[in-house]
């Protein structure tokens, strides 16, 4: 029934977000009321409690495991990694800062060596020590538990051998910590420059040395934060209280103002929505559903804002199975697909788009992404009459085509959506819609010979690899592959290789825009973009909207939510 | 859930409350032949009531056949077709069928777009007329089956007795128990994941059939059980010892003496088990464990439609007053069948 | 009588034993995919898929499976493919709902049901009982969840937009404890549209009853003994026509509970018993409909054995002539 925006399980969940970039988004983003960027609003009252709402259970309430919005959001701010992110909007958010760690780290010449020191007398919200061992116990329960977020912690070395053997407790043998001197050396078996951003994701945030190997949701361990979460009841809700004595260990975090969040989980959108308009609840996480928009922009344009992601979706077509495998008949599709109409399918929360790159990734190209497509601006209608003459051309017309797509709303609308363009151009497709729980595996199964289908990408940190590495030949396996349509050019995968060593990403981003390019533009046409979601922030009058941070990868910070003067 | 009871409740008035023995009634229409059944007709025909309603089920029944006809002559379109960029005309401007923000248009009292289209941009007064065939079509087939298993294992049931018996009401008993809505949930979604394979014959979990199975089996204790209590009481009539003595087999007594007995139940039960039938489906499709996207059926219709209510609430509002306009007209239709078949109903009716 | 409890109480056993049978056949042999698969998650590994199939056994024989799987979910180690949370405590946190509905909507359907049944029977075949007859069948034609969600939105949202304040609540649910007001407040919807159906049901089946009974020969009798025609309904008629009545509330109270309440729950966000299942229907997760199916069952089975034994404890008859009941 209701947009899912967490949409189906692929390996990020994770929704990021991004709001307006002062260079970029202003093509994309639909201004309802302004927003100050530096988060500092006009006057506040300091503590108060407040309730807000999130339509599911996060996934986890343990940091070793969440790997959807719903947990990362909230426990962004209960558990700190050794690095982690300014609390800014736009691009600024996107810097690593040191976290748990006194500095950034230093990397070896080869890229093989991760240096950082944990900073002196940090305490949890329990009041016990943080040593640096915690470190190690934190990656082994991400290693252990098979967390989501395993594989990231694959390249250390020893990860392999900790994963085969059956001791939870084994060392592995790429961390070594000194709780004395608080130093923590890591070393990978490949250079990988996004590594410093897995260090900065959830699952890093460190937990006390004798943290159970188990899922902690229904009691979730202490942790470093400016909030730590006193209850949990799964399914209902959970309570984040505000740390006192936080912003005394000296972080570089800035402290909250609320004092108590309740989160609720409230499952029926429209009544979340309709409890924010009036009042009973102070915030929701998901957007609007498209039915109360209207309500929403004409009663509360004051405390509604939306925002496009750093996410993109597209329709994956297999190089290695007719028709796709003809590059005429990959540019044919992309001439041919209506994207302001799949647009409308999700109410307008997408913004039409052409690049692989999202809005707010190093390396994104707004004019490539709009007025510089080579298939023709995305906000208008396709080009049927040229993707004919092309499918044409390639003696495609009236091959059979399966199209995949799952049942997690608005996916088979779209799918079939899809298909009908498809048949428009002059194929002939057929839908066949498969279970959420299932449609990654089956179409990333080599044996399903999948030929087209619906996929989406959300960021799990601004670094061009986490979304290339989709489209690397690289990566392609036999099961759980997740290069769907086995995108393998020679020159796609050098650029990644040789770009992947580069630690400097500003230096390079003109070059992951270039390498985008290449990807979309045809002969290549390997996939179908058509566009990146957008979402909201709605919050109750209580709140002053002014001084809310929407963080490019947290979302909504909570830290910064603060109750107008005289609220109470 | 309680429709249930109006099967029990209702036809429980020519047949004894639930649970107990059948009373007196079956006597009045006992008498091997159609005089009874004749003078039932008669007092149904002047029961302007009834008639009335069962026309208007007619027409509700034509209305739905006739989908094809009203897509492609009148609202030129398919079921499925979905009109996402498409504009029509409306007092001189062309407007969105479905706005940039996902909003369908509503209503056009024209030809296309009679009632507006839904969030996909299709018609939706050729979805309301294919989605009643559907409800329609699974309803009277469901009817059907559980008429016919219904029949047979109460009659087997009541007529011979002993271990027959016994197994066949211990059987009922267990599927009694299950709440209909969630046994209809339990076997709707099994069968929705993998389809079903029967030896040689595979139906896909999309397939319509599948809501017909599970909605016809829910259903068959209802009948099976005041059938079984009928028949029970059947067999201890003189008729049905006369032709046993004269030798007829089994077979040949529940044919042609016991079968045609029980008939009027059957004319009673025939629309509740239809209309109950009907709200089942919707209730089912509803949640999302009888009949699947993208085939529409009024219950998926409604479930659609709350998601729009603020926006476009006749997406909602209509496939219901269709569900009540037509499981209203069975009921009164039934109810009038029953009063037909019972000869006091007329004291009852008038007091 | 202790040989009837007795065999009642077997009788229900077995019952009881071949619902959670079929229960568990329905879930694992009807169906075509993988569990193993369903279960792993989102990124499956093959180990994963195996250690999965091994610790529920799917790869044993079907009866060691229903082992397994029944100790699973009486030991409350039965937990949902999409949340992980253990489903036996999800149904118990549901249950207080559940029960706030169904037994304030019983109590109110029995009330109204009654009464109206009463009212049409005394004005039978009068202007006002037509109407009134018609009303209730519209009542039972109506589907509750479609009623429910016009309710919901029209009284609970649009009337509170027009009014200023809200009148009624637009769905969901405040725990007794927190607020009695709020919790009542919250209720009277849902009460509302679950009450429609039964009510309608109800009164028609009491003003049948009455009117039958009406005309026995023992009521005769009881007005040619000079009894006033008050006293003969009330002692005589009603007695007699309630007896069914109340059979079928018994049956009614007990499916509600047993799950029949999962539409309204779900329309108005009730977060019960019920809607705990729906939200499992859309993931197509299993364990939770397996669950709740079972619990529903249950407490049917349950429920009628209880009443059954108590009324058998009233009257006498029953227990002589239940030898062959079905």
């Amino acid at each position: 029934m209701s947009l899912k925006v967490d949409g189906p399980g692929r390996r990020s969940r994770l929704l990021a977000t991004l709001a307006a970039l002062a260079l970029a988004s202003s093509a994309t983003l639909a201004a309802c009321g302004d927003d100050d960027d530096d988060g500092s609003g006009g006057a506040t009252a300091e503590g108060g409690e407040i309730t807000i709402s999130q339509s599911s259970q996060p996934d986890y309430l343990d940091p070793a495991l969440s790997y959807t919005v719903n947990g990362w959001e909230p426990m962004w701010l209960v558990y700190t990694p050794l690095l982690t992110y300014a609390h800014e909007e736009g691009t600024a958010g996107a810097e690593l800062i040191p976290g748990l760690a006194e500095d950034l780290p230093e990397v070896s010449e080869d890229g093989l060596t991760y240096t950082l020191t944990l900073r002196d007398g940090l305490t949890y919200s329990d009041g016990t020590d943080v040593v640096a061992s915690d470190f190690e116990r934190t990656i082994q329960r991400v290693l252990n538990l098979e967390s989501g977020g395993a594989p990231f912690y694959q390249v250390i070395e020893g990860a392999e051998d900790y994963l085969a053997g059956n001791d939870p407790e084994a060392d592995i043998s790429g961390i070594e910590t000194d709780d004395e001197s608080g130093e923590i050396t890591i070393t990978l078996t490949e250079a990988d420059s996004s590594f410093a951003n897995v260090l900065a994701m959830n699952f890093a945030g460190l937990v006390p040395g004798d943290t159970e190997f188990k899922n902690l949701t229904e009691s979730p361990p202490p942790g470093v934060g400016t909030y730590e979460i006193t209850e949990s009841v799964p399914n209902r809700q959970f309570v984040m209280e505000r740390v006192d004595g936080f912003a005394d260990l000296g972080l570089e975090i800035p402290e909250a103002s609320i004092d108590t969040i309740t989160t609720q989980i409230i499952k029926n959108p429209q009544q979340s929505t309709q409890d924010v308009l009036n009042g009973e609840l102070d915030y929701q996480q998901d957007p609007p559903p498209a039915d109360l928009k209207p309500t929403v922009i004409e009663q509360a344009d004051d405390r509604y804002e939306e925002f496009t992601t750093s996410s993109t979706y597209y329709f994956f077509m297999n190089h290695d199975v007719a028709p796709f495998d003809d590059p005429l008949v990959r540019e044919a599709v992309n001439y041919g697909v209506d994207k302001p109409a799949l647009a409308r399918l999700f109410a307008g929360e997408l913004a039409p788009g052409c690049s692989f790159l999202p809005p707010g990734m190093p390396g994104y190209d707004e004019a490539f992404d709009t007025t510089e497509c080579p298939y023709g601006d995305p906000t208008q209608p396709p080009d049927i009459a040229k993707a004919q003459d092309l499918l044409k051309q390639a003696g495609a017309d009236g091959t059979a085509v399966t199209v995949y797509g799952n049942t997690d709303d608005p996916t088979p609308a779209v799918t079939q959506a899809y298909a009908d363009m498809l048949n428009e151009i002059g194929l002939d497709a057929e839908v066949e819609l498969l279970d959420g729980g299932v449609y990654f595996q089956t179409v990333g199964n080599a044996k399903t010979e999948a030929q087209t289908g619906f996929t989406n990408w959300f960021q799990d940190f601004p670094h061009p690899l986490n979304f290339y590495f989709l489209v690397d030949g690289d990566t392609i396996q036999p099961t759980n592959n997740q290069n769907f349509g086995n995108v393998n050019d020679p020159k796609i995968n050098d650029t990644i290789d040789e770009l992947s060593l580069e630690t400097d990403l500003e230096a390079v981003a003109d070059q992951w825009a270039e390498l985008d390019r290449y990807l979309i533009e045809p002969p290549q046409s390997s996939i179908v973009p058509y566009g990146h979601r957008k979402l909201a922030t709605f919050v109750s009058e209580r709140i002053d909207f002014e001084s809310i941070i929407q963080h490019p990868v947290y979302q909504n910070d909570y830290s910064s939510f603060a109750l107008k003067e005289g609220e109470e | 859930m309680a429709p249930d009871d109006v099967i029990t409740a209702t036809a429980g008035d020519l047949l004894g409350a639930p649970g107990h023995h059948a009373e007196g009634d079956p006597e009045d229409a006992a008498v091997v032949g159609g005089s009874p059944l004749r003078l039932a007709a008669r007092r149904l025909r002047r029961d302007r009531g009834a008639l009335a309603f069962g026309v208007i089920f007619l027409l509700l029944v034509a209305a739905c056949l006739a989908a094809p006809l009203w897509a492609n002559e009148v609202a030129h379109t398919t079921v499925s077709q979905n009109h996402l960029t498409d504009t029509v005309e409306q007092d001189g401007e062309q407007v969105n069928v479905v706005g940039f923000d996902g909003v369908p248009i509503g209503p056009t009292w024209e030809g296309e777009f009679f009632l507006g289209a839904d969030q996909n941009g299709r018609d939706n007064m050729v979805r309301l007329l294919y989605g009643g065939r559907n409800s329609l079509l699974i309803g009277v087939i469901a009817a059907l089956i559980t008429t016919l298993l219904g029949v047979l294992i109460g009659v087997l049931a009541g007529y011979f007795r002993g271990w027959t018996d016994a197994v066949i009401s211990r059987g009922m008993d267990i599927l009694w128990a299950f709440p209909v809505i969630l046994l209809g949930i339990a076997l709707g979604t099994s069968l929705a994941l993998g389809g079903l394979q029967l030896g040689p014959i595979s139906i896909s979990g999309d397939s319509l059939a599948i809501p017909i199975m599970v909605i016809s089996v829910v259903y068959i204790p209802y009948l099976a059980r005041p059938i079984r209590g009928q028949v029970l009481a059947l067999r201890e009539k003189e008729f049905v010892e006369a032709a046993r003595a004269q030798g007829m087999g089994s077979w040949r007594i529940m044919r042609s003496e016991i079968l045609p007995n029980i008939s009027s139940t059957l004319l009673v039960f025939f629309p509740l088990l239809f209309a109950n039938a009907i709200l089942l489906e919707a209730a089912l499709s509803f949640l999302g464990a009888g009949v699947r996207p993208p085939n529409p059926s009024w219950g998926t219709m409604i479930s659609e439609g709350v998601d729009r209510i603020v926006t476009a609430p006749y997406l909602a509002i209509v496939p219901g007053a269709m569900l009540v306009l037509t499981v209203l007209a069975l009921n009164v239709f039934g109810d009038g069948i029953r009063d037909a078949l019972d000869p006091r109903a007329k004291i009852k009716a008038k007091g | 009588m202790s040989r009837f409890v007795a065999r009642r109480v077997i009788s229900m056993l077995f019952v009881l034993f071949a619902v959670s049978v079929i229960t568990f056949l329905i879930f694992n042999v009807i169906p075509g995919n993988d569990p193993a698969v369903r279960m792993a998650g989102k990124q499956p590994t093959v180990e994963q898929i195996e250690a999965i199939r091994q610790e529920w056994g799917f790869d044993e024989s079907i009866i060691v499976q229903y082992g397994t799987t029944m100790e699973k979910l009486f030991t409350g180690n039965m937990i949902s493919y999409t949340t992980q949370l253990d489903v036996v405590n999800e149904i118990w946190k549901g249950l207080p709902r559940t029960l706030s509905l169904a037994i304030g909507a019983a109590v109110i359907w029995m009330l109204f049901g009654v009464g109206l049944g009463l009212y049409t029977a005394m004005r039978a075949g009068k202007v006002s009982d037509r109407l009134l007859t018609v009303l209730a069948l519209v009542g039972i034609s109506m589907p509750v969840f479609w009623i429910g969600a016009l309710m919901n939105h029209y009284l609970g949202f649009e009337l509170s937009q027009t009014l200023g304040f809200e009148l009624f609540p637009n769905g969901g649910y405040v725990e007794f404890a927190e607020s009695p007001l709020e919790w009542l407040h919250h209720l009277i919807l849902p009460w509302t549209a679950l009450s429609i159906l039964f009510i309608g049901l109800y009164s028609r089946v009491l003003r049948g009853n009455i009117l039958d009974t009406i005309n026995e020969d023992y009521v005769r009798t009881a007005r040619a003994k000079g009894l006033s025609e008050r006293q003969v309904l009330l002692k005589h008629v009603l007695r007699n026509s309630m007896i069914p009545i109340v059979t079928l509330w018994g049956l009614d109270f007990a499916v509600v509970i047993g799950g029949g309440a999962i539409l309204t729950e779900t329309v108005f966000n009730l977060q019960g018993v019920g809607q705990y299942a729906a939200d499992a229907i859309g993931q197509l997760d299993q364990p939770p409909i397996l669950a709740v199916t079972m619990f529903g069952a249950f407490f049917v089975v349950f429920f009628n054995t209880i009443v059954d034994v108590v009324y058998a404890a009233l009257d006498p008859r029953i227990r002589l002539e239940s030898g062959d009941t079905a």
